[in-house]
């Protein structure tokens, strides 16, 4: 029981922090971001190509995958959405393409293989049976330290608060006096890092290997979507349902595990497309 | 409907030009153009669905697959045979039409392109998981019955199959109903304003896109003699559908079906360079860079240089 709890909170962390990049995305931008999982991608391949084939220190990987992270959602803003911006359909399209191209460019530099992380931060703690890695820890203590303060960003300073008027209504926003185009950008930005980061903590809880965006971005997707568009207590909650859900199903039988997930995704969309915390839906 | 002595005579070229290839073309060339022409109906079928309401699907292979399991299963683990299997199949996916109709009549957009991608990632999963004797679990299933010997059999097949969709479609689609459908992806509201039933005529649209997935599918499995639930609900294989409509043309018939051929000799030219699946990064760079310059796709880019070339102006 115990180890149920510890198991679900760690991963309902991971969940947390990816969800989150990709809420920021839809509320603010408007926009279904289906190259979000490139970025956990390429987080999670810059951080081995830092730490583990260059050498250099770990935290210099993570800080680095966050910043390639950032870098790729400004890029793909300036390059990809803005010159299709309004037809989201045609987002939709240009950013899955976009997110198959980059997978095979992983592919080319590092190969088709799975690789795997070295943890983060060695060693084991043991409680109550269960058994912990310092890895996955430092992983949820992370994401948590990294979601309470993007909750105070968005809510106490200025920019973050333009965020909220941008993702309220673009015309109003521009009323009064915020560059919607700037509020863009950064939004972009901190979603790739957060994307990227979450690829890091992600790859080193399960393995690296090119096509490990396509789950948990769909996961990602699950929780924006169940918790309700622009809602970050939503999205926390769900979260840690779903991170739950998994945990719980899957010592009960571990190969059911995505079906639920799949199921609920399904089940809230017809019933309730809002979601379950949300103010409105999106078309 | 409209048609002029043009179409007739465009389409007699076309379907000549078709059936006159085997004789010009190698074996090898032929064996490509047959996964052309799967993945040209397989195009249609998404651009029926997508192309024409606007309910952009990312979940084509879920109806692709029902119809490829279908009749896989039946034919294979029940023993019917193939000629009654592969109707079967297409009723079956016609079915799963409906169940991903469910969700079309509530949300639309953005959410509606993601239950269905949820729908393929639950199929792929419970594939593996729910009665794995029948579905062949992880692995798929092999030794099916194949159709046809022989590359130019099997063009022969392909290609009918390709032709009688084409030309059904593009006639379904020059009828009043066809303009409704049209209607709908524009302004759903309007059409519902003007007394149709979008419903219903939603329903006729997946309806018609799953018997056709469900008809390429089964043909395609038992041309290929095997099926692996990874190469089938996989998002390569997503992309590969759409981008071959939207490159060739989505709303039109030639388009999926240039698109296809396009992307699948693409596909096959890189080959000799690019072994693995790095060729998707040339191949996702055409498909993005043709996205977003020509968001309309090839076919408009031949009308317009057809027009320039009878001096109108494009």
């Amino acid at each position: 029981m115990l180890q149920i709890l510890i198991q679900g909170l760690l991963l309902s962390g991971l969940y947390a922090i990816i969800a989150m990049g990709f809420t920021l995305i839809f509320s603010v931008g408007r926009v279904l971001n289906l190259a979000y999982g490139a970025y956990l991608l390429i987080g999670g391949y810059t951080y081995f190509y830092i730490s583990q084939q260059l050498g250099l220190p770990k935290f210099a990987g993570v800080l680095m995958a966050g910043i390639v992270g950032a870098f790729m959602g400004v890029l793909k803003y300036q390059l990809l959405v803005r010159r299709l911006q309004g037809v989201h359909s045609a987002v939709e399209i240009g950013t899955l393409i976009l997110a198959v191209v980059l997978q095979s460019a992983v592919i080319l530099i590092f190969g088709d293989s799975s690789k795997i992380l070295l943890p983060i931060v060695p060693g084991v703690e043991r409680v109550a049976g269960a058994a912990i890695p310092y890895s996955n820890l430092v992983a949820a203590i992370l994401s948590w330290a990294i979601l309470i303060g993007l909750y105070f960003f968005v809510r106490m300073t200025h920019t973050g608060r333009a965020m909220q008027a941008v993702s309220m209504g673009a015309k109003g926003a521009a009323i009064s006096g915020i560059d919607a185009t700037r509020i863009n950008m950064i939004t972009w930005g901190i979603s790739g890092a957060l994307g990227a980061i979450g690829g890091v903590f992600f790859a080193s809880y399960t393995q690296l290997y090119p096509s490990m965006w396509v789950a948990p971005l769909i996961i990602a997707v699950a929780v924006v979507i169940v918790g309700g568009i622009g809602s970050i207590l939503g999205t926390l909650i769900v979260a840690h349902l779903i991170g739950f859900m998994e945990i719980i199903v899957s010592t009960w039988n571990p190969e059911l595990r995505g079906v639920f997930t799949m199921l609920l995704i399904i089940g809230v969309l017809i019933l309730r497309p809002q979601g379950l915390f949300g103010r409105e839906e999106i078309h | 409907m409209n048609l002029r002595w043009y179409h007739f005579a465009l389409w007699a070229a076309f379907i000549g030009g078709m059936y006159l290839i085997p004789e010009i073309v190698s074996r090898g060339t032929m064996r490509t153009m047959i996964q052309a022409c799967y993945l040209a109906m397989f195009a249609i079928s998404w651009d029926v669905l997508s192309g024409r309401t606007g309910y952009v699907s990312f979940g084509h292979p879920f109806l692709i697959g029902i119809g490829a399991y279908a009749t896989a299963i039946l034919s294979k683990k029940m023993g019917l045979p193939v000629s009654l299997s592969i109707p079967l199949a297409v009723l079956i996916t016609m079915l799963g039409g409906l169940v991903v109709l469910l969700p079309a009549l509530r949300i639309k957009g953005s959410y509606f392109a993601l239950v269905t991608l949820a729908y393929m990632e639950l199929m792929y999963q419970l594939v593996q998981v729910i009665r794995p004797d029948l579905t062949g679990g992880t692995r798929g299933l092999s030794g099916i019955k194949t159709l046809t010997r022989g590359a130019e059999n099997g063009y022969m097949l392909a290609v009918t199959l390709m032709l009688i969709v084409a030309l059904g479609a593009w006639l379904l689609m020059r009828t009043r109903l066809g303009t409704a459908l049209y209607a709908v992806g524009m302004n759903e509201e309007s059409v519902r304003g003007s007394g149709l039933s979008t419903t219903r005529l939603k329903a006729v649209a997946f309806l018609v896109s799953a018997a056709i997935a469900g008809l390429a599918g089964a043909f395609w499995v038992h041309y290929n003699g095997s099926l692996a639930p990874r190469n089938l609900f996989d998002i390569n294989f997503v992309f590969t559908i759409i981008v071959a409509a939207l490159i060739g043309g989505a709303g039109t018939i030639v388009g999926p079906i240039i698109g296809a051929f396009f992307l699948t000799f693409l596909l096959e030219y890189l080959r000799p360079w690019l072994p693995g699946a790095e060729r998707y990064l040339v191949y996702g760079g055409v498909a993005l860079l043709l996205y977003m310059y020509q968001p309309h796709g090839l076919y408009q880019l031949i009308q317009h240089g057809w027009a320039r070339l009878r001096g109108q102006k494009a």
